[in-house]
């Protein structure tokens, strides 16, 4: 584990590595200022140490190679976003003038940040919690769109609020329950088991409700993992091009040319796809090939969506029904390909007649890969899970109402060790684990006195 | 009394007595300092012991070889077990305490114990040395060279009671009051708190039309609060239940510019488990009465303990308000109601062992800690006289865990996370609730109290003998096989269970609800000869497996901070990365483990993550 004692001074370009009119670097530690100091200084002649906090200085920095004209602006301990001294340089766009300041602050005593690390350090200084700054990492490492929307939301506290509604819910319900021990002969209604129930089974529902979204999250943060399956020469690696929009794999027409699996990402709408092409499935007594049938089979299982190529130009060949008995139990899209050699085909639900060659229907496939992948969900509904740790959480919490719920017949008391065990759960995410506020609301609520 | 002791304990309460009688018992010559011999274990308030998590409390008490079960359960009136019907876990025995015979009967365990000293006077100074105790002076001249100090003032130190505009410098029930340690404290460094209680009305009880209300009865053959004691004394007193009227309201209403509460003439913090009727009424205006209970007080006089109406209204409301109450027309006040206030500590200045980490063997016990309560303060004290011994003897203190004890919890809380008002136990308070019951307070307990030399050999021989019975019987249950039959058949029709089909070990049908294994012996016989306790607790074992194993999964989880422990002399104030506000509590608290810290109220998961990566 670093220290975070003598927190090192860690500097990097803050905004995307691409080109742009400004690239803004920034530099956050002990040292920071001082760093500064020695390779910035204003139009009136002073340093970032003799600027104003927060206020933007037009300036030269001195690479030592060549000098930029440039914004610096300089952020005091502990009003910055590290939390630590900070100081940023606004710089014309353009990765030569980017990476020679950078080269110079390292010089100079600071070290290159790692991904994410203003944000670990934000969050170590308390900046921000920590569903927060997992929230915001996910951003940092986005690589798509969607993506992006589901961390914004994270980082907006959406789960968080989530949470915390399921956390005061059972705080209420628990207040109701211990009232019941802790003062058992007051004039009070005590809480009948069938309104506890009631009210778990709504719980549970909106809980569950957010997990499914889950899923959802998970293949926005990995890609939703696409199999590209079919017999020799079906068309695989047309389809393949097709998607991926360049050539990407050999295309012959040799059967088994594709020997080993070729795997890339694509994006529908913000969404992203990692695709695996693989060697056609048939028996075979070619090594090499062998290995890359048993290694498709396995993918199957590994895959969240399948697509089987089939040529449509030919009768179905024992080979396909093999391939259609692999695929009786997972989600897939049969592409018939080769529509150009075809006569007139009606498809069934499941099924596209494309042209990979001529890209043909393949707009068509890219939609229904989207639509059944992503299930229905809309993908930027406000809480979708990315991070693991909320998930199992929320997870956590959801089987311990359920718990409660099937026990029913049991004491309240034991039905309330679930409970807590869920706000507990529930905890970990808004980061309220005392279990105070159900003593205050047992106080605020009920006319209690003994 | 000699001019040199091992130990002082100041104040005879019920904090005070126990921690005494810890101190004498496991050999030291203590000096036991009381302002009056009357006030010994004087029930002040409530001629009551136990209820709900007080009854736990109670039962702990005892199997740490403390002395409080066994005369509550000696001068017990009536015997009640709450929360019967629910858990097990929340089951509370509750008594109605004869407080005359309470009090005499504890004052002579005082006098006949060995290494005890009694000395009538008033405590007036600490005397330190270099941060250490060297002795207790008291305002009749009197100087006590010590070691120890044990401070149990209760509500007494520089206590006034009010009753309207009637406000007195005095102690509870008119007894004298302490007027010279606060400022002693304070010279030492402590900041000094102001905390509120109050009590209700006692009336006469030839004067009350008992038809009016409803009768309370005892419960027979239940668990006593000692392990030791052989049989539960009988009920030989009701109480009787009522409630206030409309008009008790409107006078209360009428009348509420008279009352110190809310006049601002009272400044303490009041519980708000145990609020005056005045305050009842105005913070839940829509409940149209409010439940009261007519307790004995005594078999040595008639008065009765107006229970649900502590109030600090002027005598002549006093009359009006208990008149208002149906059956109590005629009712004659015997002692007014009144509320006290009292000097209290702030509990974070102390170490979970109870001794303050500001002076060397000093300890506090009871209600000066910021507590309520007589359980709670005499299972301080307890706690506070074994360790003052063990620091004594240079042996490690006892700190029970959250997981061990309601006393662990209760130290807990008030150590780690402090109080803004009186504190109470509460069954809720304990996360590890299922495993903390009152039926296996021995269990849990005994042993540590042998450990400590509270426990006599003849209890441990005792517990032992329980203990062998709890294992032999559990194996029965579990390798006896059972048969269906038509009687076990009508047995379990009869507690609405489907008939047994097949053979099946005893303990499968013990998991069944409703059903009892001692109900079950008496339809199939196959064993005999094991008491109630130890039938009960191999029932209660069984039946609850599921979930004591779920509770004890979870402890094991939380036992890993608790036992993550952080050096004594860690810099929290440049721990770069913690929020400010969690260094200066935590630099304050200075907790002995991670567990300890994540408890302190202003510091968040996110800094106990810190604090970890500082540790690893």
């Amino acid at each position: 584990m670093e220290q975070v004692k003598n927190m090192e001074t860690i500097v990097a370009l803050s905004t995307p590595a691409a080109a742009g009119a400004i690239s803004i670097v920034r530099m956050s530690g002990k040292n920071a200022v001082q760093i500064a100091d020695k390779l910035f200084v204003s139009v009136k002649g002073k340093k970032p140490s003799e600027f104003i906090p927060r206020m933007l200085e037009l300036g030269t920095f001195n690479t030592g190679s060549f000098k930029e004209h440039c914004m610096c602006v300089r952020f005091n301990a502990p009003f910055s976003y590290t939390g630590e001294n900070v100081v940023e340089f606004q710089l014309h766009g353009g990765m030569k003038i980017t990476e020679g300041v950078i080269a110079a602050c390292i010089k100079a005593g600071a070290r290159m940040a790692s991904a994410g690390e203003f944000t670990k350090r934000a969050f170590l200084n308390g900046k921000m919690s920590l569903a927060s700054a997992e929230g915001m990492m996910d951003m940092i490492n986005a690589e798509s769109e969607a993506e992006i929307r589901a961390g914004y939301n994270l980082l907006q506290g959406e789960l968080s609020k989530l949470a915390k509604t399921a956390q005061d819910e059972l705080t209420d319900l628990l207040s109701e329950i211990e009232v019941s021990f802790d003062y058992p002969e007051e004039t009070i209604e005590y809480v009948t088991k069938n309104t506890v129930k009631t009210r778990l089974m709504a719980l549970y529902e909106k809980i569950n409700a957010t997990l499914q979204t889950a899923n959802t999250g998970k293949l926005l943060k990995n890609g939703v993992g696409i199999l590209i399956l079919g017999k020799p020469n079906a068309g695989k690696s047309s389809l393949l091009n097709a998607l991926l929009s360049f050539e990407r794999a050999i295309v012959t027409d040799i059967a088994g040319t594709t020997r080993d699996t070729i795997e890339d990402t694509f994006v529908i709408d913000g969404t992203k796809f990692n695709v695996i092409d693989t060697a056609g499935i048939r028996d075979t007594d070619d090594i090499v090939e062998k290995i890359g049938v048993d290694k498709a089979k396995s993918l199957i299982s590994g895959a969240d969506l399948v697509i089987y190529v089939k040529d449509g130009s030919t009768p179905d060949s024992a080979e396909d029904k093999q391939i259609q008995n692999l695929l009786l139990n997972k989600k897939h899209i049969v592409a018939i390909n080769k529509s150009d050699l075809m006569g007139h085909y009606d498809p069934k639900e499941n099924e596209i007649v494309i042209s990979a060659k001529n890209n043909v229907g393949i707009q068509e496939l890219k939609n229904k890969i989207y639509q059944i992948s992503t299930d229905g969900y809309a993908v930027s509904s406000n809480i979708i899970i990315t991070n693991e740790r909320h998930k199992d959480a929320l997870s956590r919490a959801a089987e311990s109402i359920m718990t409660a719920i099937t026990n029913m017949e049991m004491s309240l008391d034991l039905i309330s060790i679930d409970l807590k065990l869920a706000y507990s759960a529930l905890g970990e995410i808004t980061g309220n684990t005392t279990g105070e506020d159900i003593i205050d609301a047992i106080f605020s609520k009920f006319c209690l006195g003994k | 009394m000699k001019k040199n002791y091992d130990a002082v304990v100041i104040g005879g309460g019920h904090a005070g007595n126990e921690a005494a009688l810890a101190l004498a018992r496991t050999g030291n010559k203590t000096l036991l300092i009381t302002l009056h011999k009357e006030s010994i274990s004087f029930l002040a308030c409530n001629p009551s012991i136990g209820g709900t998590a007080k009854g736990h409390l109670v039962c702990e008490i005892d199997a740490l070889g403390g002395e409080m079960g066994v005369q509550a359960d000696k001068n017990t009136l009536q015997l009640r077990m709450l929360n019967n019907g629910k858990g097990p876990a929340v089951h509370s025995l509750r008594a109605q305490i004869d407080k005359v015979a309470y009090h005499k009967s504890m004052q002579e365990v005082l006098e006949n114990q060995e290494n005890l000293d009694i000395l009538v006077d008033e405590a007036s100074d600490i005397l330190t040395e270099n941060g250490k105790i060297t002795g207790v002076k008291t305002s009749s001249g009197n100087e006590i060279q010590t070691k120890i100090a044990v401070i149990t003032t209760g509500v007494y130190l520089n206590s006034r009671t009010i009753i309207g505009e009637d406000i007195k410098n005095e102690g509870p029930a008119g007894f004298k009051n302490a007027t010279h340690l606060t400022s002693s404290l304070e010279r030492l460094g402590f900041a000094i708190r102001r905390f509120k209680t109050g009590t209700p009305p006692r009336l006469e009880s030839s004067s009350i039309n008992y038809e009016a209300f409803e009768v309370q009865r005892g419960d027979e053959n239940i668990q006593t609060f000692s392990f030791m004691t052989k049989k539960q004394n009988p009920n030989t007193h009701v109480c009787h239940l009522g409630y206030t009227t409309p008009e008790t309201k409107q006078i209360i209403l009428d009348n509420l510019h008279l009352a110190p509460m809310y006049s601002g003439e009272i400044k303490g913090v009041g519980p708000r488990y145990c609020p005056s009727i005045e305050t009842k009424i105005v913070r839940f205006s829509d409940k149209e009465r409010h439940q009261i209970f007519l307790e004995p007080e005594t078999r040595e006089n008639s008065e009765i303990y107006l229970q649900g109406m502590s109030t600090s209204m002027p005598r002549d409301i006093q009359h009006k308000m208990v008149e208002s109450i149906h059956g109590l027309e005629n009712a004659e006040i015997k002692k007014y109601a009144y509320a006290i206030e009292y000097d209290c500590i702030d509990p974070l200045e102390l170490f979970a062992s109870l001794e303050s980490k500001k002076i060397d063997g000093l300890f506090f016990a009871g209600q000066i800690n910021g507590t309520s309560g007589y359980e709670e303060a005499a299972a301080q004290g307890l706690i506070a006289g074994i360790n003052a011994n063990l620091k004594l003897k240079g042996r490690d203190p006892l700190i029970l865990k959250r997981n061990e004890a309601y006393i662990g919890v209760l130290i807990d809380d008030l150590t780690t996370k402090g109080t803004l008002e009186p504190y109470r136990m509460m069954t809720s308070r304990a996360e590890h609730r299922l495993v903390l019951r009152q039926d296996n307070a021995d269990q849990r307990l005994t042993q540590i109290g042998y450990d400590v030399g509270l426990v006599t050999e003849e209890r441990l021989k005792k517990f032992k003998r329980k203990m062998r019975d709890i294992q032999k019987l559990t194996e029965l249950c579990e390798t006896t096989i059972i048969k269906p039959s038509i009687e076990l058949n009508t047995y379990l029709a009869s507690v609405g269970q489907t008939p047994l089909a097949s053979p099946c070990p005893l303990s499968n049908l013990i998991k069944r609800p409703n059903v009892g294994l001692s109900d079950l012996n008496n339809h199939i016989k196959s064993f005999k000869g094991f008491g109630k306790a130890v039938v009960s607790q191999v029932e209660i074992q069984i039946k609850y497996a599921g979930y004591l194993m779920r509770q004890n999964e979870l402890i094991e989880r939380t036992l890993k901070l608790e036992e993550k422990t952080i050096p004594k002399d860690i810099d929290y104030l440049g721990m770069h990365g913690l929020r400010l506000e969690a260094r200066e509590k935590l630099d304050f608290m200075r907790p002995l483990t991670v567990g300890a810290a994540s408890r302190i109220s202003g510091v968040s998961p996110a800094d106990i993550t810190i604090l970890l990566m500082h540790l690893s």
